[in-house]
């Protein structure tokens, strides 16, 4: 029994550092932005197909092709706050609703009609092994992506922390207009920063194709989830989103065991609706640790 | 150093600032007082680029900065240290203070900027780990203040540093303004606090529904009866 | 003004009316019969959606709740569904309150994402419960027609009871502007803390067009799943069917009567269009074009055409 509970918690943990990857993204434009990207799913999905072609037709392993498909991302990120997020930023909520709620239904059905709607793995000579520590297994390029998906996160942890343009961010994020008045050029800031969020589910989006499959609105539950995580570890807050992503895979691992697996997405959906209740602030309170 | 040029300034309908002239020239303390809504905090921000002006035109050294964005405004030397304060909550007083030298001209010299900081404000120096949003009002001044000075400035705005605070820190904050304005730094104090303000000025000018109604030498305002009457309550 | 609008209202309908009864092709009637019920729906959503301001992005869970009650109904127990809809609307309006009670607390985004959840937790539920529900193979009924069926042979009927809907909506929403409720809702539409400040009891007043709206929508998810005889989960429970149901509001005018009607009969013959001359290979085509529809119309006409339009007309004649 322990080793089942055991088995589970690892579990959880692993899935859980790549959902606080997505999450970290999107509560990081949240921050700093106020803007709510409905969108951010469909990112990922583009991460992770762009990951599967580079696989596909360069034979280069997604845990090196990730130094393409981050950039990538960063750049589609740019380019879409640029032209369409720019504007949403003074708008009314339903228009900033609405807005990245249509942004998403192109990207996934661009997806459908270009790439139809086959499921698409990548199968890398190491997809099955696993590692045994005593009694318990773990697999071996979830435990991979789980140690990539840290790293990622203490290196922009760093970076907001000791760079000025990571200050820029964080300053940005708790007062605008003070950060204007240091000099810092907001609208670059929202564009950086638009790609950084970008960059960081590109990065998941590689992680998860060894270990997942890509299909057109593959999107949609890892926004969901995404979403859950950001309210539950605070709008805003970065390491929030962290523990909050490893809170999720683990609840989802247990539910998905001691429950039933079918309702592992309703349990963890009950438990946000109660968080947004209790403390919509979040388990881990306001803005940007 | 600073001209603004009959400058004219509309929120929508309402025309917050109409055809106000005023200069500050180097080394001096100028004071811009007046009542609440009298458009002081709007000229500020119209100088420091946050808002656009109507009409009218804003020089400094010479060159028209009325249309440049707010970022090439502060590289300018031109800082402002803004009402109620806007430190960064989350962030250290260090943090704070650092984020005061963001722009290219501070940056070099940021930690001598620090050393001076600290100086002149020990009581930042004791905090310097302490996150912003714990501090009190006064320490919370002095912080801004700090990161102003930070930034390097030509010339310093401050938006109504007094307000809300003790008389004692008030006392300890203009005190600094004096000191860090004989190291070369031009200061534009808007103020409700007349007195205190005027004290320390070489000149003022009186700000009223949008409207520059007074302006004279410093002791000459305080000793104007008009002004005396309506903003001293003598 | 307002009596005006309900007269030419009327003749509206009426013509629409005849413009049924007139019509033998059965593709123009089914786009006649999916015009209505797109503007129902938007109507009903409109009313939590656009007069409370309050955004749900699921509600998807009370047309699925509709669907699945009258239809469960009517298989097992042989109920008419002319009845088994208003079950299926008063369960609907149990589950608003599921949903309201807790989750009025929240506002803007929050409340959406509550929405959403709300919808999800229902879908995996259904799948979940399969001997029930028939799980995400859906459920198919076998065609019966007969007027107590809610089944027909012609579409003339069903078109008739669409418009009926339609007109149901659309003058219960006319009533609810022009009432009480309305302007407590346009009140804390604008300022919530405001409204209540002035003593209105926001919290109430937004449950209550929650039920309206829920009830409403039920309804519609009844007669359409009479219309189709079939439902599964993924249609009638999806998020990206309560991204549809608002699609004929934001692009025809939020928070106005008109503005969801005109918004369906731009949006719905292009839909339907849509799909007839582009399926199968172009799979997904269509959704990129409403995408992009609802982008620019959100951003550039975010007014809706309908304000947008008058707002032009009377900017004209004062100009």
């Amino acid at each position: 029994m322990l080793i089942i509970i055991g088995q589970s918690l690892i579990s959880g943990i692993l899935m859980g550092g790549i959902y606080a990857l997505v999450s970290i993204g999107l509560t990081l434009i949240f921050g700093v932005m106020n803007v709510v990207n409905f969108a951010h799913g469909e990112f990922l999905m583009i991460a992770m197909y762009l990951t599967f072609w580079v696989f596909h037709y360069l034979q280069i392993d997604p845990y090196v092709s990730l130094l393409i498909v981050a950039p990538a991302l960063f750049l589609i990120g740019v380019v879409t706050q640029r032209y369409l997020i720019q504007h949403l930023i003074q708008a009314e909520h339903y228009t900033q609703i609405f807005a990245t709620v249509g942004l998403s239904t192109i990207m996934a059905n661009a997806a459908l009609f270009f790439w139809k709607a086959d499921y698409r793995m990548v199968k890398t000579p190491y997809m099955s092994s696993t590692l045994t520590f005593s009694d318990l297994v773990v697999s071996y390029p979830r435990l991979i992506s789980f140690l990539v998906a840290i790293g990622i996160t203490v290196l922009l942890f760093l970076f907001l922390k000791h760079t000025y343009l990571g200050r820029a961010i964080r300053a940005t994020a708790q007062d605008n207009t003070g950060a204007k008045l240091m000099g810092v050029n907001i609208n670059r800031v929202y564009i950086f920063t638009f790609g950084l969020g970008s960059a960081c589910v590109g990065v998941a989006g590689a992680l998860l194709m060894p270990i997942y499959y890509a299909f057109p609105t593959v999107g949609l539950h890892f926004v969901l989830t995404a979403f859950v995580v950001v309210v539950l570890g605070g709008m805003g807050n970065i390491t929030g989103a962290l523990f909050g992503g490893l809170v999720i895979g683990v609840v989802e691992a247990f539910s998905g065991f001691f429950i039933s697996p079918e309702l592992k997405e309703a349990v963890y959906f009950v438990i946000f609706v109660l968080v947004l209740l209790v403390k919509p602030s979040g388990l881990f309170g306001l803005t940007k640790g | 150093m600073l001209e603004v040029k009959k400058v004219n300034l509309a929120y929508g309908q309402m025309q917050v600032l109409k055809e106000v002239s005023l200069q500050v020239r180097e080394r001096e303390i100028v004071s811009l007082i007046g009542a609440n809504s009298a458009g002081k905090s709007s000229m500020l921000n119209a100088i420091s680029g946050l808002v656009p002006i109507s009409g009218g035109e804003i020089l400094f050294e010479g060159k028209r900065i009325d249309s440049l964005p707010s970022h090439e405004i502060i590289e300018n030397g031109i800082i402002q240290v803004p009402e109620g304060r806007r430190i960064f909550p989350f962030m250290t007083v260090k943090e704070n203070l650092e984020m005061g030298s963001y722009n290219r001209r501070a940056r070099e010299k940021s930690r001598e900027s620090l050393q001076r900081v600290y100086e002149l404000f020990p009581h930042l120096a004791e905090r310097k780990d302490q996150l912003g949003e714990s501090m009190s009002g006064g320490e919370q001044q002095m912080l801004a203040v700090g990161r102003g000075l930070m930034a390097g400035p030509k010339i310093l705005m401050l938006d109504e540093p007094s307000l809300g605070l003790a008389p004692i820190v008030v006392e300890m904050i203009f005190h600094v303004l004096q000191e860090v304005n004989r190291r070369e730094v031009t200061i534009l104090l808007v103020e409700q606090n007349v007195k205190e303000s005027l004290d320390i000025s070489s000149r003022g000018y009186v700000l009223e529904n949008g409207r520059v109604v007074l302006e004279g030498a410093g002791k000459d305002l305080l000793g104007n009866s008009y002004l005396k009457k309506a903003y001293l309550g003598l | 003004m307002r009596f005006l609008k309900g007269s030419y209202f009327l003749g509206f309908l009426i013509l629409l009316a005849l413009l049924v009864a007139l019509v033998q092709n059965a593709f123009v009637l089914h786009l006649l019969i999916m015009v209505f019920t797109s503007a129902a729906l938007g109507l009903a959503w409109n009313i939590i959606g656009g007069y409370g301001g309050q955004l749900s992005l699921g509600h998807a869970a009370f047309y699925g709740i509709g669907a699945y009650t009258s239809t469960l109904l009517f298989l097992h127990l042989g109920v008419t569904p002319w009845l088994g809809m208003i079950a299926g609307g008063l369960l609907a309006v149990i589950a608003s309150l599921v949903l309201g009670i807790p989750c009025f607390r929240l506002r803007g985004t929050y409340f959406t994402l509550a929405t959403i959840a709300f919808a999800e937790v229902l879908r995996i539920l259904v799948v979940y419960f399969k001997e029930f529900t028939g799980g995400s193979i859906g459920i198919v009924l076998k065609f019966n027609a007969g007027f107590l069926n809610l089944m027909f042979k012609n579409r003339e009927p069903f078109a008739y009871v669409a418009l009926g809907f339609m007109a149901l909506t659309y003058y219960l929403s006319v009533w609810i502007e022009n009432s009480r409720l309305g302007y407590y809702l346009t009140a804390l539409k604008e300022n919530e803390d405001g409204a209540r400040a002035l003593g209105i009891n926001t919290y109430r007043c937004k449950l209550i067009a929650l039920m309206i709206s829920a009830f409403l929508t039920a309804l519609i998810g009844s007669f359409f799943a009479q219309y189709l005889t079939f439902i599964e989960p993924e249609s009638e429970f999806s998020l990206g069917l309560s991204i549809a149901l608002t699609l004929s509001v934001m692009i025809g005018g939020i928070g106005t009567a008109l503005g969801p009607i005109i918004g369906a009969f731009i949006i719905t013959p292009l839909q339907e269009l849509l799909r007839v001359y582009i399926s199968g290979e172009y799979q997904g085509l269509q959704n990129i074009i409403y995408g992009i529809v609802l982008v620019v119309v959100v951003i550039c006409i975010p007014q809706g055409v309908y304000k947008w339009v008058t707002e032009t007309i009377f900017r004209k004649r004062t100009a």
